[in-house]
């Protein structure tokens, strides 16, 4: 048996889904797109249930990606029950989608979430009132304290049915709807021909291409003729008769209110106006951008240290055990792609994605991507564009998974590419401070992260022009602001960390293996000599540098200590000028993501697009490099 | 609020007095169809709550604040007589009958739509004058009195009149929000530096890009 979870998005419907599931819940992304749904099992008197989480959605009738999966997921699955998830706080408008439900013939029951929210308004919902009128059953709910979570089970199963509720349209709807349906043959659809009829008015592409010719032109024509009495297109109509059914309903079963809603607080308020709202903002991505570098940083020396200390002997025994150099190289391969691991992976991707989870869930992100979004389409770019782009600070890892939350997928390959290029991960931010820092001082250092600021602006400008799209115009609802759930957080961050491990680990732990061969047979050094030419005439630095560079692309710290052996001292001046330091920390900073950021990105924008944006990368890294020694050495 | 009662005494008073004078006891007891008695002792009452002026033995005038009620209570009368007639096709007392129970209970909201539907008529079907409405929007202005959601200022507040797109899928998305025909909207915060709108909808508040502020024609509150 299957049951499918429907809602508008903020009802609290993940949080519906997770009590009824609990763990082990797969994700997946609905085929061809990059919206994603859950899908779980639930435990029901000894038998076990699928239940969908499909994605929220204002209405079965859109056409963009959300709805159109949340559409096709319904229609394809044909679950045995759909719970529709709906805020008792804003009925009105949550009874339109479960109208279409009902409309579509599907054996539909409500949730009334959040109804500890509509208590404390002073209000009440008549729930046998309302399940009179929409002759399905109805139970209140308050998913975060699991309040009616097993009558919603036990409904689901053992209550369902059809309901026999219709919204009643204008009499020239009514009409041309029994007219079509006179055209149509109750076998061909699996949904009602009411719910066929009225898509077809309204011009539902999915209806449209599977249904009879005749059919089709006679609603094409009764839709302008709809047109030509009304001045007005008939979906507006159709939507204008749902709410004001929606609305007679909801001021029929909601008690006489002690007041209005409560007025939304002081801090809402603030977060939305730019006076306020910028400091606010720049204080949250700085305290965001600190809990990455010291907790994360923290958390990277304990780990280290307690993986050096712990395998770091038993290790080397095994290692001497081994007889061929190329067998010795794998096993350093595996062992520093595992330490790898720990310090990149564990640290810095969790604590980000639970604080990413904790902004999401309180409601506090959609109102910075509001703020920011004027600006940010200058960039070609959204306002939430804003959010990968401080992540990158930290890792271009969790930066690329993050560019998700954008619109399209060109907006997401600018914004990844804006990310690999031009914003350093703490390793390159490390390489930066190590040297040109060290023994150049600050204003040059500081002078690199303003060339990488402008080259941002630049690079997002010339993307925006030449890939040729308009970024989708926002349209959002800015929920209240509450208190993230912990389970909630936590369910999000296992499941985005579990992507993360299955994807970037094992493409980290064979590029390590094959580097550590590579380096254990000399055979590195000889691959790349030819180039050490390139390295002193084009960006003036000395040739064995480059060896620093290629070891770059799979940890970007380690190129600073790769340094540091090359030429056998930790006092790189005796080695570098300050002007070749320079040169070098901004090669490194545009240079090619790290091989986890690599494989990351492969998986999200395909092979074609990875190869462009590694070549774009390392040709931007080297002119601006050449550029630096040129203009250095002037 | 006024009771039904009190309105249509009210507009009995605004017809005896419209070509000037006062309206006589004996004339609103008559033409309330009750013993001049009651009439009196409802003056007094009118009197009290500050609609009316009234001197006995001599007759009652409305005060501002009762010409105003009378006022908007004659206009949804004749503006109905006007509907009766002209749409329904009905005539004679039965139309004058209905229209004095419909004026009651018809909302300021119908009153303005039903005046822009009828053309905006000047005079009843009686040939008496319709009272101009207090919106202060010259008549000619008043169909196409819409403004973009865009161009309206923070703080202010409009009902969806229409939307304009050619886009269906923009059109659905619109809707689906809750932007119908008819639904109020309030202006909370237009975002600098081309930023979006923020609204709020029925309690919800919701960012829009501008360019979607350009799709919804709204008609002041």
């Amino acid at each position: 048996m299957e049951i499918a979870l429907a809602g508008n998005p903020n009802v609290g419907k993940s949080v519906v889904f997770s009590k009824l599931t609990g763990v082990g819940v797969i994700s997946s992304n609905y085929p061809g797109t990059t919206v994603e749904f859950f899908e779980g099992k639930a435990k029901f008197m000894g038998s076990t249930i699928t239940v969908i989480d499909i994605p929220g959605t204002y209405s079965l009738a859109g056409n963009t990606d959300d709805e159109r999966v949340a559409t096709n997921l319904l229609f394809e699955r044909r679950p045995d029950t759909i719970i529709a998830v709906l805020d008792s706080t804003r009925l009105e408008r949550n009874l339109v989608l479960l109208f279409e439900l009902i409309e579509s013939g599907y054996h539909v029951i409500a949730a009334l979430n959040m109804y500890d929210a509509m208590r404390k308004t002073g209000r009440d919902v008549d729930v046998t009132r309302l399940e009179r009128i929409l002759m399905i059953p109805v139970i209140p709910t308050v998913a975060t304290k699991g309040e009616g979570i097993d009558s919603l089970l036990f409904t689901s199963v053992q209550l369902r049915g059809r309901s026999k509720f219709k919204v009643r349209y204008d009499s020239h709807i009514e009409e041309m709807v029994r007219e079509l349906s006179g055209m149509l043959k109750e076998e061909d659809w699996s949904m009602p021909l009411r719910a066929v009829s009225l898509r077809l008015l309204t011009g539902d592409p999915r209806v449209v291409e599977r249904a009879a010719p005749e059919a089709v032109k006679a609603s094409e024509s009764m839709r302008e003729q709809f047109v030509h009495q009304h001045g007005e297109d008939i979906v507006v109509h159709i939507e204008r008769d749902r709410f004001g059914e929606a609305g007679r309903i909801a001021s029929d079963v909601v008690g006489e209110s002690a007041g209005r809603k409560k007025e939304e607080g002081l801090i809402s308020d603030l977060t939305l106006r730019p006076v306020t709202g910028i400091p606010i903002l720049v204080a949250v991505l700085a305290a965001v951008f600190l809990v990455l570098v010291f907790v994360g940083g923290w958390i990277e020396g304990a780990l280290v240290g307690a993986y050096t200390d712990a395998l770091r002997g038993p290790f080397e025994d095994f290692k001497d055990g081994l007889s061929s150099g190329l067998a010795k190289g794998v096993a350093e391969g595996i062992y520093l792609s595992v330490e790898a691991m720990l310090a990149l992976v564990i640290p810095y991707i969790l604590v980000f994605y639970l604080m990413l989870a904790v902004l999401e869930d309180t409601g506090y992100l959609v109102r910075v991507v509001s703020l920011l979004d004027g600006v940010m389409h200058r960039l070609g770019l959204h306002g939430r564009a804003i959010i990968p782009m401080v992540v990158g600070f930290g890792c271009n890892v969790p930066a690329i998974l993050a560019t998700r939350a954008m619109g399209s997928k060109r907006e997401r390959l600018i914004l990844a590419t804006l990310i690999t290029m031009a914003v350093p991960c703490s390793a390159q931010t490390a390489i930066i401070i190590g040297t040109v820092g060290n023994y150049a001082g600050v204003t040059w250092a500081l002078s690199i992260y303003l060339i990488l600021g402008a080259t941002l602006v630049f690079l997002g400008f010339v993307m925006h022009r030449t890939i040729k799209f308009e970024p989708t115009g926002l349209f959002v609802e800015i929920p209240d602001l509450r208190t993230p759930s912990a389970s909630e957080t936590l369910r999000k961050t296992s499941i985005r960390i579990k992507e993360f491990l299955t994807i970037a680990f094992p493409l980290l732990l064979v590029g390590s293996i094959v580097l550590e061969m590579l380096m254990a047979e000399g055979a590195l050094q000889r691959l790349i000599e030819p180039s050490e030419g390139f390295m002193i005439v084009v960006l003036g630095l000395p040739g064995v540098t480059v060896v620093a560079l290629v070891f770059g692309i799979l940890r970007k710290e380690m190129a600073l200590q790769m340094l540091m052996v090359l030429f056998g001292t930790s006092n790189l001046a005796l080695h570098l000028t300050p002007e070749q330091m320079f040169t070098f920390a901004l090669v490194m900073a545009v240079f090619m993501p790290c091989l986890a950021a690599w494989a990351v990105m492969l998986k999200e924008f395909g092979l074609k697009s990875t190869l462009l944006v590694t070549a774009g990368s390392i040709s931007l890294a080297m002119v601006m490099g050449a550029a630096s020694h040129l203009f250095l050495s002037l | 609020m006024v009771t039904e009662i009190a309105e249509q005494y009210l507009k009995i008073i605004y017809n005896l007095t419209e070509e000037g004078g006062v309206a006589k006891t004996s004339d609103i007891a008559k033409a309330m169809d009750v013993a001049p008695a009651s009439a009196t002792e409802m003056m007094q009452k009118l009197a009290k709550q500050g609609h009316v002026k009234h001197e006995k033995y001599h007759g009652a005038n409305l005060t501002p604040k009762g010409l105003k009620i009378a006022r908007q209570v004659t206009r949804k009368h004749r503006l109905l007589e006007r509907f009766l007639n002209d749409l329904c096709g009905i005539r004679g007392r039965a139309r004058h009958a209905q229209a004095c129970k419909m004026e009651h209970v018809l909302t300021d909201e119908a009153e303005r739509q039903l005046c822009r539907m009828l053309n905006r008529p000047s005079e009843c079907p009686h040939g008496k004058l319709i009272p101009k409405c207090d919106r202060g929007i010259a008549c000619e202005k008043c169909t196409n009195e819409t403004v973009l959601l865009l161009d309206l200022g923070e703080g202010d507040v409009g009902t969806v009149s229409h939307l304009t797109s050619n886009d269906r899928d923009e059109l659905c998305r619109i809707l689906a929000m809750g932007f119908v025909p008819g639904s109020e909207v309030k202006v909370e915060k237009k975002v600098p530096m081309g930023g979006p709108i923020i609204v709020s909808l029925k309690g919800t508040k919701i960012a829009l890009a501008r360019e979607i502020g350009g799709v919804l024609h709204m008609v002041r509150a």
